[in-house]
C-alpha cells in the first residue's frame, strides 16, 4: 500500500520539522492499532492525522490523501458501528482531498452503493463523475473515465431490471417509460463499450439480456459474434460460450452451433461444454467426436466422470462397425499410446473404482476390452 | 444580497425562508437575515459556471469598499513579534510568575532589543529611507506592550490610497514594491526587508525561537524558578503560545505571504539550539552581570537538585551528598550569568542540577553494573532483618522509577502523534494558493470530525493544567500515582560512618577521560562512548534526560564538566579519545578538609 513516496513517511531524516515528527509518529501508530484490530482507536488517531492534508510541502498532501482514503475505508469496513451515512460522508470528502484520485474515489463510492443495493445513488455518483472535468488530469484519465461510462451503463441495466419486475405486474406507461428510457442510456453506454478491446462480460449479457427482452434478436448476435470474433479483443472463451447459448436459445441451425463449439474446443478442450459438443458430433463425424472424447479425458476433472466414459463406450460402439475404425482409431491416440491405458486403468483407480462406482467399472473394462482384446 | 459575490444564486433559506445570501471569509454561503450557513461554497459557483459553458460569467469584483475593511491597517514585524511575547509573558503570570516580570524585566528587554537592533529608538533605523516617515512614526510611538502602535496618520494614508489596487501596496511605501518582486505579498509592512539575505546574516533579527530565548532570558533575570526545560515542556503542552501563536493577532493585523515565512512554526526548537540562542542573545543586548542565584532562589542548585530529587523518587538524604559535592566542586562560583564575560556561558541550571544527582549516585553506588545491585542485597538483608527498616534498595527503586518511565515515555510518544499542529486560520503564502488552502484546511476538519465521530472518545480529553512535575509518587491508593513514595528512605546500608562524618560504603569512583575537548573541533563523543559505559549509568543517564526533555549526551558531556572541576585539574588527564577507556578507579575520601586519599 505504500510506494516509493510512501517509504519517506517511515523514515526519520535528520532534519525533520516537528510537525513531520508528529505525522510520522502517528503513522506508525495507526499501523500498529491496525494490525491489532484496534478500529476505534484507529479513528482517533486517523483524527489527529487528518491535519497532514495540509502539509505544505510540495507533493505531499496528495501522498497523504491517498493513504487517508484507503486507511478510512478500511476503518469502515470493519467498525462496528459504520453507517451507509459514514461511509457517503467520507467519500465526499476525500474525493475532495485530491484531484488525481478524485475518478477512482467516485468509482469506489459507487461500487459500495451499488454493493449495498442503492442503484440510484450509485447512478448518481457515476453521473457526477461522468461530468468532471479538471483540464490535463481529467484528459490523462481517460481509461477510468471508460470504466465509469462501462458502470453508469451497467446501473442503467439494474435499474431497467427493477423497473421490469414492477412494470410486468401492472399496465402502467409512466413506468414503461421510464424503462424504455433507462434502456435506451443503458444501450447508448454499452455500445460505446464494446468497441473497445476488453473482457467485457457481465456487461455483455447484460445488454443481451435487455435485448432479448426488446426482440432485437440480430442485434443480439451481431454484438455476441463481434464479441467472440473480433480479433483486437483478447481470446475469451466465454464469448464463445454465450455465443453459442444464445444461438441455441434462439434455435440456429446445427452447423453454425458445431462452429462455434469447434472454436471453443481449441480454446478450452476441458470446459463443461463439450460433452455436449460431443454429443451433437455423434451424428455427423465419429472421428471428431472420439477426439473430444479423448482430449476430455486427458483431463483429471473429466477422468472419473461417468457420461464421458459412456459417450466414449457408445462411439466405440458405433465405430467398431465401421472399416477403417482401427486406422482411426490409431490416429485419434496416436501420440497417447504410451501412457494412455496406465492412466486410466491402473489398480489403483480400479480399486477406487470399485469401491464407489461400479458403473464406471464396467464401462472402463468395456472400453479397456475393445482397445487391447489380447491383454489382460 | 450580495450578488456579485454569490453569483445570483437564488434558493430560500431553509430556516428563515428568505433569499438573502452572502459569502462569508472563507468562501461559505450564509443567509444574512439568520446567519444559517449552507454547504454551498463560492468556488463551487465558479467552477460550476465555467463547466456549464453558459454565457453567465461569474463576476469577479473588485469590490473596492469590501477590500478595503479586509486589508486592516499595515503593520511592521516587529510589531507582531510583540505581540507574541506580550501573549507569551500573560501566559507565564498565569502559571505563577511574578507581576514584575512582564512589565519590568520582559518589556525593558524587548525594548532593548529594538533599540539594539535599530528598530526603534533610534535615529538610525534599520530599515533604509524608503521607510523613513513609518519608523519615525513607530519609533515616537508607546511602546508599552498592551497599546497598539500605529497611528491615526498611518490609517488614513492607506485610506487615501484610491481604489483598492493590491499592486501598489499602501500610501507612502510604495516603494518597497519596486523591487521587482510580486506586489504586495506579505501583510506586514517590511517581511520583504526582513528577510533579505543582508538582514539574515546580520542574524539580529527576531524569529520564533528567539522569543522563547528572550523570554528565558528575562525569566533568569527575574531568578524565576522556571528553567529552559521547564520552558520548552510547557511550549509543548501548548500552556505557552508558541506554534500558531500568530492566530491571537488582532483583527486588522492580517498575515499572509512572506509573513508566513516569519510567523509560521513547525517545530518546537531543541533544548542545545535554545541555550545558544539565549546566549548569543544576552551578548547581542550587552546585558550585565545578571541578579545573583543565592541560596533562596529556586534557580540554585541546591534547591534546584531537591526538585529533581523530589521528581526521580529519590530519598531526601540525598540531598546532603549532592550539597557536598557541589561545595567541593566549587559551583557557587559560577552560578550566576555575566554575559559579557567570556569565560562564563549561560549555565545550563537544569542539566547541571541532574549531573550533580547523577555523580552523587555514582559516588554512593559507583554504577558499574555490579556493585549497586551488591549494595541492594545488603540493603534488602537488612530490611527482612529489621521489619522497621527503611533502608533505600536501588533494586526497588530501579524496578519502580523503571514502569513509571515505561508509561511516561509512552505517553509522550502519544502525544506527540497526536499533537496538532495547523492552525484553524491557515497562512497562505501567495493569493493564488489561497483558495487551495482553505479548501485544504475544511476538508481536513471535516475529515477529523467524521473520524472523530467513529473513535472511542469523540471529545477530545481535557488538557492537564501545568505542572513542574513529571510524576506523582505518593501512597497507595491515590488517585493519580505513579508509585510508591521512597523520599522518606534512608541510605544507611549505603554509608558508613567514619570518624566525624559519613562516607558512601562504596569505597570506589570511576569516570570517563576527562579531559575537555577543544570546543570548536569536536562535539559531543557521547555516541561513540556510550557502547563503553555501564548499563546502569546509561538508563540513569536516560531518565534524566526524559524528565529535562534532552538529548542524553547533553547531561552525559555536563556530568563530565561537574566531574572536572568535582576531581580537579584535568590537565593531567588524558584527552578524550574516540574510544577512551576508564581510568583507575580513583579512591576517593568524603572530607573536606584533607586532600589524600584513603584506602579501604
Amino acid at each position: 500500500m505504500f510506494s516509493k513516496g510512501g517509504l519517506q513517511l517511515h523514515i526519520n531524516t535528520p532534519r525533520e520539522t516537528g510537525f513531520h515528527k508528529t505525522t510520522r509518529n502517528c503513522l506508525q501508530h495507526i499501523r500498529e492499532v491496525l494490525l491489532h484490530h484496534r478500529w476505534q482507536d484507529a479513528a482517533e488517531y486517523m483524527a489527529s492525522y487528518s491535519q497532514t492534508l495540509e502539509d505544505t510541502t510540495a507533493n505531499m498532501p496528495q501522498l497523504y490523501a491517498e493513504i487517508i482514503w484507503r486507511i478510512g475505508t478500511e476503518i469502515l469496513h470493519h467498525h462496528p458501528n459504520s453507517t451507509l451515512e459514514d461511509y457517503n460522508s467520507f467519500y465526499e470528502r476525500v474525493k475532495h482531498s485530491g484531484v488525481k484520485h478524485y475518478l477512482k474515489v467516485c468509482l469506489e463510492h459507487s461500487f459500495h452503493l451499488l454493493v449495498n443495493g442503492q442503484f440510484e445513488d450509485a447512478k448518481l455518483q457515476l453521473s457526477i463523475a461522468e461530468s468532471w472535468r479538471y483540464g490535463k488530469q481529467s484528459a490523462g484519465q481517460s481509461q477510468r473515465i471508460r470504466l465509469i461510462q462501462a458502470y453508469s451503463g451497467f446501473l442503467d441495466y439494474f435499474i431497467w431490471c427493477d423497473k421490469k419486475a414492477t412494470a410486468s405486474n401492472e399496465y402502467d406507461a409512466a413506468v414503461n417509460q421510464e424503462m424504455h428510457s433507462y434502456f435506451r442510456q443503458s444501450s447508448v453506454n454499452l455500445k460505446e463499450i464494446m468497441k473497445l478491446p476488453g473482457v467485457w462480460d457481465p456487461f455483455v449479457l447484460s445488454y443481451i439480456d435487455m435485448l432479448e427482452f426488446y426482440n432485437g434478436h440480430e442485434g443480439a448476435v451481431k454484438v455476441l459474434n463481434d464479441y467472440a470474433y473480433d480479433d483486437s479483443f483478447p481470446p475469451n472463451p466465454n464469448a464463445h460460450v454465450y455465443l453459442y447459448r444464445y444461438m441455441k436459445k434462439q434455435n440456429h441451425p446445427l452447423k453454425k452451433l458445431l462452429k462455434v463449439l469447434k472454436i471453443l474446443h481449441t480454446l478450452v478442450p476441458s470446459h463443461e461444454l463439450m460433452p455436449e459438443y460431443c454429443s451433437l458430433l455423434n451424428e455427423g463425424d465419429l472421428q471428431k467426436a472420439l477426439g473430444v472424447v479423448l482430449d476430455l479425458l486427458d483431463y483429471s476433472s473429466w477422468r472419473s466422470n461417468l457420461d464421458v466414459w459412456n459417450h466414449l463406450m457408445n462411439i466405440i460402439k458405433r465405430l467398431r462397425m465401421k472399416k477403417q475404425w482401427l486406422k482411426i482409431f490409431a490416429e485419434e491416440m496416436g501420440y497417447r499410446k504410451d501412457w494412455w491405458l496406465a492412466i486410466h486403468f491402473s489398480t489403483f483407480q480400479a480399486r477406487k473404482d470399485s469401491a464407489e462406482n461400479r458403473e464406471l467399472l464396467e464401462v472402463k473394462s468395456f472400453v479397456v476390452g475393445a482397445f487391447c482384446p489380447h491383454c489382460k | 444580497m450580495d450578488e456579485e459575490q454569490t453569483g445570483g444564486y437564488s434558493d430560500i433559506c431553509g430556516q428563515c425562508g428568505e433569499v438573502n445570501w452572502g459569502v462569508s471569509d472563507e468562501g461559505r454561503f450564509y443567509c444574512r437575515s439568520c446567519h444559517n450557513v449552507i454547504e454551498r461554497t463560492k468556488e463551487v459557483v465558479d467552477t460550476n459556471t465555467f463547466m456549464v459553458g453558459t454565457s453567465r460569467v461569474s463576476s469577479i469584483s473588485k469590490g473596492t469598499r469590501r477590500k478595503k475593511l479586509e486589508q486592516g491597517r499595515e503593520w511592521m514585524v516587529c510589531e507582531g513579534f510583540q505581540f507574541i511575547l506580550k501573549h507569551q509573558a500573560e501566559a507565564l503570570l498565569a502559571m505563577g510568575v511574578c507581576p514584575q516580570f512582564k512589565d519590568d524585566v520582559l518589556c525593558q528587554f524587548w525594548r532593548m532589543y529594538l533599540q539594539k537592533s535599530r528598530q526603534a529608538y533610534t535615529k538610525n533605523p534599520v530599515h533604509d529611507g524608503k521607510f523613513r516617515l513609518r519608523s519615525q512614526g513607530s519609533g515616537e510611538s508607546d511602546s508599552a506592550p498592551e497599546s497598539s502602535v500605529m497611528s491615526d496618520s498611518m490609517m488614513s494614508a492607506s485610506e487615501t490610497d484610491g481604489d483598492g489596487d493590491w499592486a501598489s501596496g499602501g500610501g507612502s511605501v510604495s516603494g518597497h514594491t519596486s523591487d521587482g518582486a510580486s506586489s504586495v505579498c506579505s501583510g506586514s509592512i517590511d517581511a520583504v526587508s526582513y528577510l533579505t539575505p543582508r538582514q539574515r546574516r546580520s542574524q539580529g533579527l527576531m524569529s520564533m525561537p528567539k522569543t522563547l530565548a528572550l523570554c528565558h532570558l528575562a525569566l533568569l533575570w527575574a531568578r524565576e524558578a522556571i528553567t529552559l526545560a521547564d520552558l520548552l515542556r510547557f511550549v509543548n503542552e501548548g500552556h505557552i503560545p508558541y506554534v500558531n501563536a500568530y492566530e491571537d493577532f488582532p483583527e486588522e493585523m492580517k498575515l499572509y505571504g512572506r509573513d508566513s515565512l516569519i510567523f509560521r512554526v513547525e517545530s518546537i526548537p531543541s533544548y542545545s539550539h535554545l541555550h545558544k540562542e539565549a546566549q548569543a542573545l544576552a551578548v547581542f543586548l550587552e546585558l550585565p552581570l545578571f541578579p545573583p542565584i543565592t541560596l533562596d532562589c529556586l534557580l540554585h542548585p541546591s534547591l534546584l537538585t531537591l526538585r529533581y530529587l523530589t521528581e526521580a523518587n529519590l530519598p531526601d538524604e540525598l540531598h546532603d551528598w549532592v550539597c557536598r559535592i557541589m561545595e567541593k566542586a566549587g559551583m557557587e562560583s559560577s552560578v550566576t550569568f555575566e554575559p559579557m564575560r567570556s569565560r562564563s556561558p549561560l549555565p545550563h541550571y537544569d542539566v547541571q542540577a541532574a549531573a550533580l544527582i547523577i555523580i552523587a549516585m555514582k559516588l554512593l553506588f559507583k554504577l558499574d553494573d555490579h556493585t549497586e545491585w551488591d549494595l541492594s542485597n545488603d540493603a534488602s538483608d537488612k530490611n527482612k532483618e529489621n521489619p522497621d527498616g527503611n533502608s533505600f534498595n536501588l533494586r526497588w527503586w530501579y524496578r519502580t522509577m523503571q514502569t513509571a518511565l515505561t508509561t511516561a515515555a509512552r505517553r509522550q510518544q502519544d502525544n506527540i502523534a497526536r499533537k496538532h499542529w495547523k492552525p484553524q486560520k491557515p497562512l497562505y503564502t501567495s493569493k493564488k494558493d489561497k483558495s487551495v488552502v482553505l479548501k485544504r484546511r475544511r476538508i481536513a476538519e471535516q475529515l477529523q470530525l467524521s473520524f472523530q465521530k467513529l473513535s472511542s472518545s469523540p471529545v477530545a480529553p481535557p488538557s492537564t493544567p501545568p505542572s513542574s512535575f513529571c510524576f506523582r509518587w505518593g501512597e497507595e491508593g491515590e488517585e493519580v500515582w505513579d508509585g510508591p513514595s521512597l523520599h522518606h528512605l534512608t541510605l544507611d546500608s549505603s554509608v558508613r560512618q567514619r570518624g566525624a562524618s559519613l562516607q558512601p560504603a562504596n569505597p570506589e569512583y570511576w569516570h570517563p577521560a576527562l579531559r575537555a575537548c577543544k570546543p570548536r573541533f569536536c562535539k559531543s563523543h557521547y555516541a561513540e562512548v556510550e557502547v563503553t559505559l555501564p548499563r546502569m549509568y546509561v538508563w540513569l543517564l536516560d531518565l534524566f534526560s526524559f524528565l529535562l526533555g534532552v538529548k542524553p549526551g547533553c547531561v552525559y558531556e555536563e556530568v563530565l564538566k561537574v566531574e572536572r572541576r568535582f576531581l580537579g585539574s584535568s590537565k593531567s588527564q588524558p584527552r578524550a579519545r574516540a574510544t577512551p577507556r576508564k581510568t583507575q578507579p580513583k579512591k576517593l575520601h568524603k572530607r573536606k578538609q584533607t586532600s589524600k586519599t584513603c584506602s579501604r
